[in-house]
């Protein structure tokens, strides 16, 4: 299932070789550990540059923004396989 | 001097980066459509959906009749164009001579770089390598290498998918007589159908016609014609130079097909509005409008109007556009468009007259409000009751309007 959402959420992150790697999400009151970070890109908001990190799990795909002028992080897209 | 051209195609390329994305859709028949997944087409399939016979462009409906597992995937132009630009970066680690022909394919000059064959097919693979690196393992690039563009992309389509293929010069001719005419870019169908009229359906016959009897049936094209039969390119070499902006026009498929005039206007006057503010962040103005409409049963009309004033400004575009469609909107309209073109500089002089200036003003304060804040930032009250979704194909991306 396929849902595109704009919430607010909790990022654990690892600092690395000068990027950032989200480790752990918490959402909905429920902690979710990533395994893996499959892609990262940006895209332009006028003059801000917003960070994208699609990010996975076991079971779920989640696409977090970043915005890194008030380093607040969303949750925009969660995919759940089957 | 003999020229060692690359040609790079990313394999089915926003399929590709959502499968990178996204790995539960990896190994599974994907297709990337618009956000409105219903009436729109597949910008691109993926490798396990072309084996299914999913192809480009083909719309959703008739996609999901041929392949009912498709998993249809709503694109992300902004993604793609990021990696776009960074795909492009790592080319310009190996050459500065780097053409791009789509988005997602190019071609590359390496005659200095590899020296021979043997050092290209090194510097193919060196890509290979740095695309991976830097995109994952998903996003993969097939790869021809010949003596000019027109060979080093017949290559490349030969093996595909994460093909790499070498043809020197000698080769040229038993390449093209193991390809159908159609496989060349620049042999469309209706160049194909005029051919087989005239008894040629293999680059073998293509050669022996006599080059006059060519150019009597397609003109110029004739002489292009006989050179790519033999391997050769008439187009100039890998340029770098960004051509010219002939035009600017937006095109939009409704949200349902409609004949309701208010609705048509809100829909024309936003794209208006867009195409004005791209002409003026590159400050150009335009003379002639051309508005284009698409009614439910495929049938197109389009009209252009040329004037002696030129404008950059939205309503302005609109009014011209809308004057030209008003006539013929008499049945169900599934798609309106409009571009302007006829271009020059925008001319520095303030206007004559107050009530120009002052839009003038306003139209300059709410394009430094959207350079800061991105698009949507504001919008005509006549179009708050529309929205625009954001599509996944098109060339030059262009996310700031």
């Amino acid at each position: 299932m396929h849902e595109v959402l704009n919430d607010p959420i909790d990022v654990t992150v690892a600092f690395k070789d000068n990027r950032v790697f989200p480790r752990a999400i918490r959402w909905n009151e429920r902690d979710y550990k990533i395994d893996t970070v499959n892609l990262v890109h940006t895209a332009r908001e006028g003059q801000k540059r917003m960070f994208y990190f699609s990010v996975s799990d076991t079971t779920n795909y989640f696409k977090l923004k970043l915005d890194p002028e008030i380093l607040e992080w969303r949750l925009v897209e969660l995919y759940t396989d089957g | 001097m003999q020229r060692i051209i690359l040609h790079i195609d990313m394999n089915s390329y926003f399929a590709s980066v959502e499968q990178q994305a996204n790995p539960f859709l990896r190994g599974k028949p994907i297709g990337i459509t618009g956000k409105d997944q219903i009436r729109s087409v597949v910008a691109t399939a993926s490798i396990e959906a072309k084996k299914l016979g999913v192809k480009t462009a083909m719309s959703t409906w008739e996609a999901k009749k041929i392949c009912p597992s498709l998993i249809l995937w709503p694109g992300d132009p902004e993604k793609y164009s990021d990696i776009m630009h960074r795909f492009n970066a790592i080319y310009r680690e190996f050459t500065p001579h780097i053409e791009p022909f789509s988005v997602d394919e190019s071609f590359l000059d390496i005659t200095e770089e590899a020296e021979d064959y043997f050092g290209a097919t090194y510097i193919a693979q060196m890509i290979r390598s740095r695309l991976k690196e830097e995109l994952g393992d998903h996003i993969t690039a097939s790869i021809g290498i010949a003596p000019n563009k027109l060979m080093a992309k017949l290559a490349c389509e030969t093996v595909k998918p994460s093909g790499l293929t070498v043809v020197q010069s000698d080769d040229v001719i038993d390449l093209l007589n193991r390809c159908n005419l159609t496989d060349l870019c620049g042999i469309g169908p209706r160049i194909h159908a005029r051919l087989n009229t005239l008894g040629i359906k293999t680059f073998q016959e293509l050669r022996a016609f006599p080059l006059e009897d060519l150019q009597r049936e397609f003109k110029s094209y004739g002489l292009w014609l006989h050179e790519a039969s033999h391997g050769r390119d008439l187009s100039q070499g890998v340029t770098s130079d960004i051509q010219d902006i002939k035009s600017y026009g937006h095109s939009y498929t409704l949200p349902q097909n409609t004949t309701d005039p208010v609705i048509l206007k809100r829909y024309l006057f936003g794209l208006a509005d867009k195409v004005g503010w791209r002409m003026r962040r590159d400050g150009v103005v335009a003379r002639r409008v051309t508005a284009h409409v698409r009614f439910g049963n495929f049938t197109n009309h389009s009209e252009q109007r040329t004037f002696n004033e030129p404008t950059a400004d939205g309503k302005n575009l609109f009014e011209v556009a809308w004057s030209i469609l008003r006539p013929h909107l008499k049945s169900d309209v599934r798609l309106v468009g409009l571009s302007a073109s006829l271009l020059c500089q925008n001319p520095s002089q303030p206007s004559l007259f107050k009530k120009e200036r002052n839009m003038q003003s306003v139209l300059c304060a709410l394009d430094t409000l959207q350079h800061r804040y991105g698009s949507g930032v504001w919008k005509r009250a006549s179009t708050l009751p529309i929205e625009f979704k954001p599509r996944s194909s098109g060339f030059h991306f262009d996310h700031e309007v």
